[in-house]
């Protein structure tokens, strides 16, 4: 039987690939966003795995804070990227309006 | 017998998170794969509690699954409605799945090996024993605020870089006519429930789980839920404000670090003696600034007069 | 005075937080914060010189506990090219922007990137590089996306993904690091990594993350639409010291802390990697048909050089000759910081006078702007590899360490590379110098093309004269591991 900061830390490798996988296929940008994020949270959980210490013992507080700085870095870099592609999906319909109405 | 039972409720955990992140980034529909996120950033919250990181599985379920949520779902109806395909060949599929095999098996053993050789002394000791001159007795309050705080300055740069960025790219969001009685009515009692915990958990973060961050997350998610539930309750907002408040919230911050670098000879280096009450400030200050941020993450919007320095907030209206 | 390791990070970080609500004075509060981390950075290296390398823990916790801010020889050369680029750029800038909404968005963000700059060079953390380097990657993106055209946007999308990814790839490599030996901080780790299965692959992931960051062939893609349609002193600041530092990183690692782990032959390989960047990049450079295009181009070859190094680096015994090959890398990261800041800030003008910047159109520039065309002759130079300028004596010792370490099959690279270098250089001054209308006017010293003429008189010239200074301050304090 498998000790549980094994058993987490390689879910966490399995969600780090399973993220990655899908980032490398997908070039569209919400399916890639949500992609990395799930690779980030694989991430994380291999950071948490490795601080648990067992029932009894205290964890180790130290990937705890990073993990959560982490979670806001993740946070903040989905919104930018989401006001980007919102962005450039406005320019874009922007271009083909102004092309209608030069065809008419 | 014990171990056995926990053996077991683990590999259901794991199997479930698998199968979710799967089904999330196999999924051919947009909206399909955004729900499932969510219910995946929830169950990763159940796994950090069942980690014994109750601190991150409030933070997970906060903004991990909720305001992470709210962005991605508010996304959608900005995004054509195209199903999810990948537009590789089979080739490059092929190569893509060798190669993230290849990584998976040559990860798992490098983390096997790592927990073998590691004689499993981490840093818990060193915190531990710094703990009584950190102001705070929540490990890992005083891990963030103390013992790393200048991660977490740069953390709230990163921030407010993002925030930034969205300030400048769109419009405000435009008024959604999604509302309803039921969801006012939900809203006039849960906003200032959240407001209320969002201050509990402020308070508590010194020796308990919670914290800035939570507690900023908390209050966004208040304001998040003012705007769905009254959606031109944005003109009401004061979005100066708000932009002055996440500055205020960092810059405290950055002052506290330079009076201690003044007072002590080095930057962020607290006096023990008053270090819990600058911890209390620095966390006040930095659930005001994730606040503000995240709600302005969602919101969005340029406001008029930013640029020439008026306060006049008006807000653009999108076209559609 | 070790506070002004502090003041090159708080500086520019105050001065962001303020100028983003008293925006009317942006610009001044912009110069002038730039130009106090100027000093201060001078003052690290002064310090660096005098009394060697230091590490600064931050809030006096043991290594480990908490965060530790290092400066030595490589960071602080590195950190002091870093602000003269960002102050000249910040120079250019004032002047660039004809939009105040768009000037009042560039500002914050400007002083951000100097921020992530700063603290990445300074860093001595695991994690805390990687919270710098979102950061960097952030504003960077922010800003390149500030151009608002749908390029710049593609771009700054694809600048971003991609960023997000070589990041998360790097945090992997970090947390199995942190699971083999539980601790984050650089010497500390310098001290214990061996080589083992857990090393090698955390190296490996941290590697191929800051790949991705430093754009080597073939993880480049991204890097010349983001270069060539960001505004013009982005462009400099991302082509001469973003994709810079992550390669300042993999240098850290590879050098100091993963000494033991790594190969010759990943070293090799990353040399390869290196050789052909050179040649498809430079190749690519001499067919584009924008001078920003091609200037992006430019830095993709020249990055490929620096990585030509590792192989060579790792093979010399140490010594003299070691020395004199690191040395000779430092060199060439100067000058191409320097010239293609240069050369940036020079495409800048003239897109602001010609409304445009196609090689083949820019006939009779040479008559209207003398000064921005000979910047650029000048920059062209430091990218040839002409003497005096720095990049000569890099490129001079970087044949004579292949000779040295018996790996002369990098010669060849290098020679047509700088054929290649010489063909677009000149392709650019043949156009300008040709006939044509251009302006219409002479401009004779206007006041925006002075900071680029700066950069490419350090390039060209204070560089190269200068070197011997470089070389004792490298060979005494190489870093503070001692190496």
């Amino acid at each position: 039987m498998i000790s549980t900061q094994l058993l987490y830390s390689l879910a966490g490798v399995g969600l780090f690939a399973i993220g990655l996988r899908a980032t490398l296929l997908h070039h569209l940008l919400l399916p890639r966003l949500l992609a990395l994020n799930v690779c980030g949270a694989g991430v994380f959980l291999i950071f948490i795995a490795v601080a648990y210490a067992g029932i009894e013992g205290m964890a180790d507080p130290v990937p705890h804070a990073l993990v959560l700085t982490g979670i806001v870095v993740a946070v903040s870099a989905t919104a930018m990227a989401l006001a980007l592609g919102r962005r450039l999906e406005s320019k874009e319909s922007e271009t083909m309006k102004s092309e209608a109405m030069k065809d008419e | 017998m014990i171990e056995i039972l926990w053996f077991l409720v683990d590999s259901m955990l794991v199997l479930l998170l698998l199968a979710l992140a799967w089904t999330t980034c196999s999924s051919r529909d947009v909206m399909r794969a955004v729900t499932l996120f969510i219910a995946m950033g929830l169950l990763l919250a159940i796994i950090w509690a069942r980690l014994k990181a109750p601190d991150l599985a409030l933070a997970e379920a906060i903004i991990g699954a909720g305001v992470s949520g709210a962005l991605l779902l508010s996304a959608i109806s900005d995004y054509p409605s195209t199903a999810i395909t990948s537009h590789r060949s089979p080739l490059m599929h092929g190569i893509i799945n060798t190669f993230t095999l290849a990584l998976t098996i040559l990860m798992s053993w490098a983390v096997w090996h790592g927990l073998n050789m590691s004689d499993g002394v981490r840093l818990s000791e060193q915190v531990s024993s710094q703990i009584p001159v950190s102001g705070v007795s929540n490990p890992v309050t005083a891990v963030l605020l103390n013992f790393r705080a200048y991660d977490t300055l740069l953390e709230l740069a990163v921030v407010l870089t993002a925030v930034l960025a969205v300030l400048i790219l769109n419009d405000k969001r435009a008024d959604s006519a999604a509302s309803s009685p039921l969801l006012r009515g939900m809203t006039r009692w849960l906003v200032p429930l959240l407001v209320v915990t969002s201050g509990y958990l402020l308070w508590v973060g010194a020796h308990a789980p919670g914290g800035a961050f939570q507690a900023g997350a908390m209050l966004a998610a208040a304001m998040i839920l003012l705007q769905l539930a009254y959606p031109s309750i944005h003109r009401g907002f004061n979005l100066y404000l708000l932009r002055v408040l996440l500055v205020a919230g960092i810059f405290t911050f950055v002052l506290v670090g330079l009076w201690m670098m003044s007072a002590n000879d080095d930057f962020l280096a607290y006096t023990p003696a008053w270090a819990g009450t600058l911890i209390l400030i620095i966390e006040t200050a930095a659930t005001i600034s994730i606040a503000a941020a995240l709600t302005l993450a969602y919101i969005g919007g340029r406001p008029t007069g930013w640029e020439t320095g008026d306060h006049v907030i008006t807000g653009k209206e999108d076209a559609g | 005075m070790s506070n002004a390791i502090i003041w090159v990070i708080m500086v520019p970080f105050l001065g962001s937080l303020v100028s983003i609500i008293w925006s009317r004075y942006a610009s001044l509060i912009a110069i002038i914060s730039n130009l106090a981390a100027l000093i201060a950075s001078t003052v690290i290296l002064t310090q660096v010189y005098q009394s060697g390398p230091f590490i600064h823990e931050l809030g006096g916790w043991q290594a480990g506990l908490g965060i530790s801010l290092r400066a030595d020889a490589l960071s602080s050369i590195l950190l002091v090219m870093s602000m003269t680029v960002i102050s000249a750029a910040t120079f250019y800038a004032s002047t660039y922007f004809t939009d105040a909404a768009k000037r009042a968005r560039f500002w914050p963000l400007w002083l951000m990137l100097t921020v992530a700059l700063n603290a990445l060079l300074l860093s001595g953390d695991l994690f805390n590089l990687y919270v710098t380097l979102e950061l960097l990657g952030l504003s960077a993106v922010a800003l390149t996306a500030l151009s608002d055209n749908r390029a710049a946007l593609q771009a700054a999308i694809r600048y971003l993904s991609i960023g997000l990814l070589g990041s998360l790839v790097f945090l992997a490599g970090v947390a199995l690091v942190y699971a083999g030996y539980g601790t984050l901080d650089l010497a500390a780790l310098a001290k214990v990594v061996q080589a083992n299965p857990l090393s090698q692959v955390a190296f490996g992931l941290m590697t191929a993350g800051l790949l991705i960051k430093s754009a080597l062939f073939p993880l480049h893609f991204w890097l010349p639409s983001a270069h060539a349609s960001a505004p013009a002193p982005v462009s400099a600041a991302l082509s001469a010291l973003v994709v810079k530092v992550a390669v300042y990183i993999l240098l850290r690692l590879w050098i100091d802390v993963f000494d033991l782990v790594l190969t010759p032959a990943s070293a090799m390989l990353l040399g390869t990697l290196g050789a052909i960047a050179v040649i498809w990049g430079s190749w690519q450079a001499l067919q584009a048909q924008r001078l920003k295009l091609m200037a992006a181009y430019s830095t993709v070859a020249q990055i490929g050089y620096l990585f030509i190094f590792l192989p060579l680096i790792v093979v010399l015994p140490e010594g003299t000759l070691q020395d004199a090959a690191f040395t000779a890398l430092l060199l060439m990261a100067l000058t191409h910081g320097f010239a293609k800041s240069a050369f940036f800030l020079s495409a800048g003008v003239i897109q602001q006078y010609c409304g445009h910047d196609r090689i083949a159109e820019l006939g009779g520039t040479a008559r209207a702007l003398p000064l921005t065309i000979f910047v650029i002759a000048l920059s062209g130079v430091a990218l040839i590899g002409l003497p005096p300028s720095g990049s000569f004596l890099g490129k001079w010792y970087l044949i004579s360490s292949s000779f040295h370490a018996g790996q002369w099959w990098w010669i060849p690279v290098i020679v047509v590379g700088s054929i290649l270098a010489t063909a677009y250089v000149f392709r650019i001054l043949g156009h300008a110098f040709g006939p044509g209308e251009s302006i219409g006017r002479v401009l004779n010293w206007g006041r925006e093309e002075i900071p680029a003429l700066m950069l490419a008189l350090i390039a060209t010239l204070i560089l190269g004269f200068g070197s011997a200074e470089l070389w004792d301050l490298v060979a005494q304090h190489g870093d503070t591991t001692g190496n």
